[in-house]
């Protein structure tokens, strides 16, 4: 057993995780945050991303012990039903959502994007969400959604 | 779900080198996106030494064209250094291609080699870059050529008591450098045939020619002859066409026919010929 | 207006936040893990099973077998061939054999590994077209599952009538429905002595009825709850987990919970059925086709699921949305010991569209036609006679869709050697074939002021919830906040039917509109229309009951001809044409999806937000269909090895919106979820041909397949 402390959605925890531990696990079960999702537990389909540092990561291939001492963020950071964040609004607004399970996933690598690059182009918003699978949209919407959130907002950490 | 295992993550080289002597049944984790994947599968260990807080093996540096690439480096951060996109362009391309984003940012160079898969999208380039490595253990350092460190498919030299410390690479100024791969969908799949190159030509003579082809033989190689026969030579059709050709001859040569063979070596032929003429 | 708009899905604010609660969100206190022992081999007898040792392991509470079964054992959506638990004989690599339920995930499925089964192996039958003379029979009535006819005026006449005749063999592979969540649910018994299942579903009625039947307890005795579902695509039609869970819950008294992981998604859940398709057109040299002969083998695996469904639809559908005066078709599916096929979306109709687009341009080939002349000259119109005799009365807009791609494919230019353009076209039958499958709605009004809509219809990703909503605005002027969706619980709706066949918008659209209709009179009555608030309308009314109004609406189909499919399978078509432009590397076989033009009838459009989500996401599952999704038995295990389309994979594309108004439809809709994906593959195919003078005949045409085509064509 670790004790392991970080920043999570911009709050400092702390918690006693087992050497084994998944970081998937470890949020789901330990800080009850469900809207990361055991899609294929191998890192083959994007549904399990959070942001490690504003990178994002298969928090399914991250062993919790890892993040002792880093930032970590899911989809709770975006935003909240009071204040959306620009990329939630957007992904509501294209259309983008369809059964919603790759959603927390793709709207936190589209964040990461946006924090790099405030306006990227088509190509790099495809290359930034190619590690998220998605079954329902296509992706088109969630591309538009991601073009139209672009510049919309200051994405900083 | 995973295995029972311990880890530790230590800080310094010395201390994760105390460990891989002092732990039974002990692996290296570094973005643990292969270790992960095999333990998940049932691959089984006791214990786990993560090296990704060791400051000293994530450092990279050169020195003219002598350049040391930290083990523990991840491939985005490699695709994104300066230095290594001039003077290794087609190491910076390959890890652009490996995986996904996300794989990017977990998975190292280290691992990559160290996982030695016939398909390593990093082998090709760093054949061509004569990549050596630094070896060390408790009972002393070691370094080895990287077409000798990689045994047999996801086989290396390295022992568990071992960690692989540095990727030293010969940078390629002036050279028109390149990475191609094929696979099954636009991105984040296995490569089913690679080709890396590096060509230095003058007017209108290749000087130097550096090959390398992944996922087609065993193990990633370098046609030696090839490049000996293109060095010189006047750049036109017929030396492409014969070059590819060699190419080849040379892969059947080291595994005999194989039933992929029909679709693989036209492919490499074409390849061959599209990064030569550039 | 309420409908034709671009109004967002009421279930999307929940989904950017990461809010809704999917089947292995919940939480039991106290519950316990199943999972499944499976059978390793592909047709064996069982000879022994030692369960003691898993028994003795820590943390294990029960082991399950078919002997713990009160009720039936077998179950099926149509058929009912299919074991919950094995009982002396598996039939597939991966058939469920066991429950095991433990404390913890970790517990029981290490005590899987304790188990020791003996098998003795059987013939295994793995090849549909030896298994109807083989001795090895999977069921005791023999190996053939369903064979199905159409026969229309006179094969013979028509061949001889052609002046070309083309003939080609295609085939194609399993597919995966990867759905992003596998399959999942908790189970528990309730205050009231019933068992309740809460599961990512397609359908909740159809599931309780199984429960009940395998229970042997009144329905009453089961509630089912369609969880948060992501993605069904066909998949989650069939009984799951929910069986395996109520059995659990019905033993143990306790919480059960059971999720699959993806390896065992993609080992037991059912597939795409590969289709072997034999097609002999003949054509007269101005363009007419004459005469259409269709054999189509099917591999169904052990068990029906859908195979009955996937054998007659693709039957059905087998010449295209053409008017063919001669036609012959003979569909056979095959019980084999390969792995279990099913509903997937478009059940059959994206391999024969495969199938009968290419034939088209071949023709058209043959004949030195435009590939767009040649189907506008045969596509079916108001009046025209299907493959069944039906005559189409009404929204029959496959010449609108084409229109509405033709300027593009007039000015298409290969700027590129490599670039090549192709057309697909299709037509589908919305709902189930040729028999009643009605849906229910129930509209009542609630304390608080609010019109409650009560369905049984499963939201999928599909966008019914906001559908239905929709529909239901617009029938009474109500706005949004007036209303709630009460969905996915048999004890608040009735039997809605699954989500299907494209069915919800059209079936349980019509079953809101027709309670939709009474409310409205009811609402009239009591003076809403008038400025009088529902809340007061609530208060005043005396007899409780008289606030609700139910709807119910069941498509007028006739049932086809048991040897000639002659009849009204249908009541509606959907139909669309799709325009793909590819680039080919020769070098490699690597095929560029560049762009893709879909033109779709969808009857109306409610949400044309939804509608263009639906065929982007129906045509990337043509891109995996055509270019790289397959299913290899033993060796696709997880998507590290079942390569579906990423971000990177798709083509830029413009949709075409055409309505030509369903008249038994709500406002005239029909549906699209299928036709999104039917015309997709058989497209891009086509522009393979049109870019390399190539035609691939087998699917997926990935990219060492259509080197090796291209290889070959050199040589």
């Amino acid at each position: 057993m670790k004790i392991v402390s970080f920043a999570l959605n911009g709050k400092k925890v702390s918690c006693e995780v087992q050497d084994r531990e998944l970081l998937l696990h470890a949020l789901r079960e330990r800080f009850s945050i469900k809207s990361v999702k055991e899609g294929c537990g191998i890192g083959e389909c994007g549904t399990c991303t959070v942001l490690i540092d504003n990178e994002p990561h298969y928090s399914c291939l991250t062993l919790a012990s890892k993040v002792d001492g880093h930032d970590v963020k899911t989809v709770e950071y975006l935003g909240d039903a009071g204040l959306l964040h620009p990329l939630q609004k957007a992904f509501i607004e294209a259309g983008a959502v369809q059964c919603g399970y790759c959603t927390p996933g793709m709207l936190l690598s589209a964040y990461s994007l946006l924090m790099k690059n405030e306006n990227p182009s088509d190509s790099e918003i495809r290359e930034a969400i190619s590690g998220n699978l998605c079954r329902c949209t296509g992706y088109i919407q969630i591309v538009e959604a991601i073009r139209d959130a672009a510049g919309l907002c200051k994405c900083k950490p | 779900m995973l295995p029972d295992f311990a880890s530790v993550s230590p800080e310094t080289k010395a201390d994760a080198l105390a460990y891989l002597a002092s732990l039974d049944d002990v692996r290296v984790i570094a973005g643990g996106t292969d270790l992960l994947v095999n333990m998940k599968r049932g691959e089984l260990c006791s214990n786990v030494v993560d090296i990704m807080n060791i400051e000293e093996l994530r450092l990279l540096s050169g020195d003219g064209t002598d350049i040391a690439i930290g083990p523990a480096i991840t491939h985005a951060a490699i695709s994104a250094a300066a230095m290594l996109n001039d003077l290794a362009g087609s190491l910076s391309a390959a890890c652009g291609w490996i995986g996904s984003p996300q794989i990017r940012n977990m998975g190292t160079i280290g691992g990559n080699l160290a996982n030695a898969s016939p398909a390593a999208d990093l082998i090709p380039p760093l054949l061509i870059h004569d990549t050596v490595l630094k070896i060390e253990s408790q009972e002393g350092k070691r370094e080895e050529r990287l077409d000798d460190f990689i045994v047999a498919p996801y086989e290396t030299s390295l022992k568990p008591h071992e960690l692989l410390t540095w990727v030293c690479i010969k940078g390629l100024p002036g050279y028109r450098e390149g990475y191609r791969r094929i696979a099954r969908r636009a991105a984040w799949a296995i490569s089913r045939l690679s080709v890396a190159w590096a060509v230095r030509e003058d007017g209108d003579r290749f000087v130097d020619v550096k090959l390398a082809i992944g996922s087609c033989t065993p193990m990633p190689f370098r046609p030696r002859n090839v490049e000996k026969f293109l060095g010189g030579r006047k750049k036109d059709d017929h030396t492409i066409g014969e070059a590819a050709a060699l190419v080849v001859e040379e892969i059947r040569r080291i595994t005999g026919d194989r039933p992929s063979f029909a679709y693989k070596l036209p492919v490499v032929k074409g390849l061959v010929q599209k990064a030569l003429r550039g | 207006m309420y409908i034709g708009n671009e109004m967002n899905r009421i279930d999307a604010l929940d989904k950017v936040l990461g809010r809704p609660v999917y089947a292995e969100d919940l939480s039991a206190k106290g519950a316990l893990f199943g999972c499944i022992f499976r059978s390793t081999r592909p047709h064996a007898f069982i000879r022994r099973i030692d369960t003691r040792a898993a028994m003795a392991s820590p943390g294990i509470v029960k082991v399950l077998s078919c002997h713990d079964i009160p009720g039936e054992n077998l179950f099926g959506i149509i058929k009912k061939d299919q074991p919950y638990l094995a009982q002396d004989r598996v039939r597939c690599i991966g058939e469920p054999v066991l429950i095991v339920l433990g404390e913890t995930e970790e517990a029981a499925r290490k005590a899987l590994q304790l188990i020791e089964v003996e098998y003795e192996d059987a013939e295994v039958v793995s090849d549909p077209f030896l298994s109807e003379d083989s001795t090895a029979l999977i069921h005791d009535k023999g190996n053939l599952l369903s064979r199905r006819k159409v026969i229309k005026g006179d094969i013979e006449k028509g061949f001889k009538e052609a002046d070309v005749i083309v003939e080609h063999t295609y085939s194609t592979s399993w597919l995966d429905h990867a759905f992003m969540e596998t399959e999942s649910g908790v189970g528990y018994p309730d205050s009231k002595g019933r068992i309740v299942v809460i599961s990512s579903t397609q359908n909740i009625h159809y599931k309780q009825k199984e429960i009940s039947r395998l229970l042997a307890v009144p329905e009453e005795k089961i509630k089912v709850v369609q969880a948060t579902t992501g993605g069904g695509f066909g998949g989650k039609l069939d009984v799951t987990v929910e069986g395996f869970i109520a059995l659990s819950v019905h033993h143990t008294r306790r919480p059960v919970v059971m999720r699959f992981t993806r390896e065992e998604s993609f080992l037991s859940n059912t597939k795409r059925h590969p289709l072997y398709i034999e097609y002999k057109t003949g054509a007269r040299k101005d363009g007419i086709i004459t005469a259409v002969k269709v054999g189509i083998t099917g591999d169904t695996g052990p068990f029906a699921s859908y195979g009955e469904t996937v054998c007659l639809r693709a039957a059905l559908h087998a010449t295209g949305p053409y008017e063919v005066p001669n036609v012959h078709v003979d569909s056979r599916m095959f019980y084999t010991n390969n792995p279990v096929s099913g509903a997937m979306r478009g059940f059959g109709i994206p391999q024969l569209a495969f199938a009968h687009e290419s034939q088209m341009d071949e023709v058209a080939l043959m004949l030195k036609m435009d590939p767009f002349d040649i189907r506008m000259m045969n596509a079916l119109k108001k009046g025209s006679l299907t493959a069944t005799s039906q005559v189409l009365q009404n929204s029959v807009g496959i010449i609108e869709t084409l229109r509405k791609v033709e300027p593009y494919w007039r000015k298409r230019s290969k700027k590129e050697d490599r670039a090549g353009f192709g057309l697909g076209c299709m037509y589908y039958g919305i709902g189930n074939t040729g028999v009643s499958n009605p849906a229910n709605a129930c509209l009542n009004i609630t304390g608080d002021g609010k019109i409650a809509l009560h369905t049984g219809a499963c939201e999928i990703g599909q966008g019914s919830d906001t559908t239905l909503v929709q529909i239901l605005q617009e029938a009474l002027g109500l706005k949004i906040e007036d209303i709630v969706l009460v969905r996915g619980d048999t004890d608040t709706s009735k039997d809605a039917g699954s989500s299907s066949a494209s069915r919800q918008t059209y079936i349980s659209g019509g079953a809101v509109f027709d309670a939709a209709l009474k409310m409205r009179q009811y609402l009239d009555e009591k003076g809403f229309y008038k400025g009088r608030p529902i809340r007061e309308i609530y208060a005043s009314e005396a007899d409780k009951k008289l606030l609700e109004h139910n709807g119910f609406f069941d498509p007028p189909t006739t049932p086809v001809d048991p040897e000639t499919s002659k009849g009204s399978p249908y009541a509606t078509y959907a139909f669309a044409t799709h325009m793909t432009e590819v680039e080919v590397e020769p070098e490699t076989g690597c095929c560029t999806v560049k762009r893709v033009y879909a033109a779709h009838d969808v009857g109306r459009a409610i949400n044309l937000k939804n509608v263009r989500g639906q065929i982007y996401g129906g045509i990337a599952m043509g891109v995996g269909f055509a270019l790289m999704e397959e299913f290899v038995p033993g060796k696709s295990e997880s998507f590290d090895n079942y390569y579906m389309p990423t971000s990177m994979d798709m083509p830029d594309v413009e949709v075409f919106v055409v309505e030509d108004r369903e008249p038994t439809g709500p406002f005239g809709a029909k549906g699209v979820g299928e036709p999104a994906l039917i015309p997709q593959a058989a497209s891009i195919v086509n522009a393979i041909k049109d870019a390399t003078g190539v035609r691939p005949f087998e699917l997926p045409c990935h990219i060492e397949r259509l080197k090796m085509l291209l290889e070959k064509a050199k040589g």
